[in-house]
Order: C-alpha cells, then structure tokens, then sequence
C-alpha cells in the first residue's frame, strides 16, 4: 500500500524542520555538532527511501472508485477497517488501544 | 515591525500602549499578538504573511461575524476594532479573555465545571439564532464540498469513500439553514474553572449551514483530547447537551440525526487531514505538523468506520 506522505517525504519534512527551525537556535557545540550528525544520518535515511519504487496503488484507487460508485458489496467495511488497522500500526499504534474489545468505544 | 504596530495601533485605539505588543504561539494561517493598553487586556489577530485560504473568512468577514455573535449575546471577546492596514497586512483587535483554551488542558482540568455541555448548548443557541441578514457575506456549505476536497487531494480513501457514500444513503430530512460557528469543539472555546464556558473563539469558518452539524460536530471523536470515553469533547455526555439544546431552540433534533452529523465530521476531518498534509506537499506551508497530519487521517478513517459498523454496515 503506498500513503502520502511517502517515509521519505517524511523524511524530508523533518530535515527542513532541524535546519531551518532547530539548527539556529543551538548554540552549544557539541549538541550544534550532534545535531548536524544527526541531520546527516537522517539525509542518508531519506536518500535510501527516495531509491525504493514507490507501492502499488492501484487496488486502493480501484476499491476507492467502486465505493464512489455505490458498489458496496457485504464485507467492504470489514476489508477495508483491516487496513486501515494496518495503516495505524504506522502511524500511530496506540491509538487502536483506545477502542475497547467489543468496540463500545 | 513592532515598532509600526505599536503607532497604528496606538492610533485605533487612541491610548497608549502599556509595554511592547508580544506574540502568541500557534497558529499558521493567523499571527496573535497579546497587547495591553488603557488598561485593557487585548488581543490583536493579524493575517500571517503569505496565506491565502479558499474557505475560510477574511479578517474583516470575522470581525463582522464577532460582532454580530457579541450583539446577539453570545459569550464572545467583546470586539473592539477592525484594522485594514496593520504595518501592511488586515487586523483586527478584540478583547483578551483570561482562561484555559487548550483542549488537552480542559478536559484534564481540576474538576472540570459540571454546567459545561448545557453551556456550550446554551451558547450554540444563541449563535444558531444570529439573524442571517447581519452577516448577508456568509456563504451556504454543501455537503458535496467534502467530495470536491478529496479529490482535489487526488489520494485514495476508501474509509472516507465508505463514509460518503453512507452520509448519502442515510441524509435526514434537510433542516432550515442558520448561521452556524463551523468549527464549534471544546479547542475553540475559553474555560474558567469556576465559570465554565467565558468564550466563544476562532470564528474562520463560520457559514450558514444544517444546525445538526454545527452542534455534532463537537462530538468528533478527534476533539474528546484523550478520553475517548466522554463523546462531548472528552468532557461529558451527548444527551445533556442535546436536549438543552433542544429545549432552547424548539428543535427536536433527535439522537439518529447526532450520529449522521458525527458521522459527517469525522469525514470532513479526515479529508481536512489530507488538505493540510496538501498544504506541505504543495510547497505553500513547509511544515512536519501539516504533513504527519496525512498520515494521522488513519485515526480519523478507524473511527468513521467503527460508527458505521455500529450503524450495521458490514
């Protein structure tokens, strides 16, 4: 599955961060140093995401055009809460625990 | 800069100002400036540079929308003075109310003031009845705008797919149009531990539009600051809030009508999620805050899916 934004554009969006908003407000040397090191990992990190191909879309594109045209078949909402499951155990994992076993919550 | 600000407005408010205007955190499409003059406690918001927003109000829009909501008693900062020119960008300057604005602290607020969800009943009447002819520049949403958000983003949703479709299967029995707050949670309003509710803030995208989706849209379950347990903003029940508003309106707004409307918020959050993330990617707002947003839509999509499966769809 491929989401937007990719892990390199992610990537990318943090390097601005550190040297556009953190980087000129460090003046202790050592963490100004570390911080560069850090920044420069973190390119290596972006430049090895940016060579992978990108995923495959199509299946969401096409799931996501039946939809809109009302194609709703028993099952779609049980196919598609799994990946978006899938997609939160990215993003953002804990917060699937927020929502109790018999899904009350 | 801040020494032009100060003699613009020094010249509006026709006072001295005591001390230097000093900024606020937060807020990418708005600068705030805390400034204090003839004693008075005031707040300045001021365009930031270089932000064009297709749906939300200009300054002078909101202004007009501030004062319409404090001359129909709506518990807002009184509003004090619209500025076309503040050293090159629109202003205007309203009163500073003291309290708590941040959702996280609210709902984690000693005691949290029992009266609050009948009070932002009480509130939301009171703006649902603004009489349209004051604010003649307010637009009517459509629901299908959501559709067109989506897909200017272009990303594929199916979650968001299966809400939309839902939100036209099941649409009640449209409702008269009122001027509505449009972004009515417990993040917008100012809170007083003894007082409860003491403001009404952040009037960008007020419309006129369904009064249910106004009052639901505080239900959202992005909006309850981690307590998911609470449906009104992490603060109390539905049902309360509700009725109160029913009672105040003559409306009967009933609890399937909530669901469909909280059903529409999340869906309009989550393609919010995606607009911002948009906002990074296009280049116009460089920001990690605006980009880790597309991928927390996630949250957004789980939710939307788990209130329709309690709605019976499978």
């Amino acid at each position: 599955m491929s989401e937007r934004p990719t892990a390199a554009e992610l990537a990318e969006a943090i390097l601005e961060f550190l040297g556009g908003e953190i980087l000129p407000t460090v003046t202790d040397q050592r963490l100004r140093f570390r911080t560069l090191v850090a920044m420069n990992a973190l390119s290596i990190v972006y430049r090895e995401l940016e060579r992978l191909p990108p995923d495959d879309d199509t299946e969401q594109r096409e799931l996501a055009g039946r939809i809109r045209a009302g194609d709703v078949p028993i099952g779609t909402l049980g196919r598609v809460k799994r990946d978006v499951a899938g997609r939160l155990q990215i993003a953002s994992p804990r917060y699937l625990e927020t929502y109790d076993e018999a899904g009350s919550q | 800069m801040i020494a032009e600000m100060r003699e613009a407005l020094q010249s509006v408010l026709g006072t001295a100002l005591d001390g230097e205007p000093h900024l606020l955190a937060g807020g990418a499409s708005k600068e705030a400036w805390a400034v204090d003059a003839g004693g008075e406690k005031l707040l300045v918001r001021r365009a930031a540079v270089g932000v064009i927003h297709k749906h939300t109000l200009s300054l002078a829009d909101e202004y007009g929308v501030l004062e319409a909501a404090h001359v129909a008693g709506v518990k807002v900062p009184r509003p004090i003075a619209y500025i076309p020119d503040l050293d090159g960008r629109e202003a205007f300057v309203m009163e500073r109310l003291e309290g708590e604005t941040i959702g996280r602290r609210i709902v984690r607020m000693d005691g949290v003031p029992p009266d609050l969800p009948t009070q932002m009943a009480d509130e939301l009447a009171r703006i649902h009845a603004i009489p349209r002819a004051r604010v003649p520049f307010l637009h009517e949403a459509r629901l299908e705008r959501m559709v067109e958000e989506l897909d200017e983003v272009g990303e594929p949703r199916p979650a968001v797919e299966l809400g939309l479709w839902w939100l036209r299967e099941n649409r009640p029995a449209p409702r008269e149009p009122v001027v509505v707050h449009g972004d009515y949670r417990i993040g917008n309003l100012v809170v007083r531990a003894g007082d409860g509710l003491v403001g009404v803030l952040d009037w960008e995208f007020a419309h006129v539009d369904e009064p249910v989706r106004d009052l639901a849209f505080s239900l959202v379950r992005a909006w309850r600051f981690g307590v998911p347990e609470k449906r009104l903003g992490g603060i109390g029940e539905a049902e309360p809030y509700v009725e109160r508003y029913n009672e105040l309106t003559g409306l009967d707004v009933r609890a399937d009508e909530v669901d469909y409307w909280e059903v529409a918020g999340n869906v309009g959050w989550a393609i919010g999620c995606l607009t911002q993330m948009q906002r990074h990617l296009s280049g116009r707002d460089r920001s990690v805050e605006l980009a880790v947003l597309g991928r927390l839509g996630a949250e957004v999509e789980y939710e939307i899916l788990h209130l329709l499966e309690r709605k019976g769809v499978t």
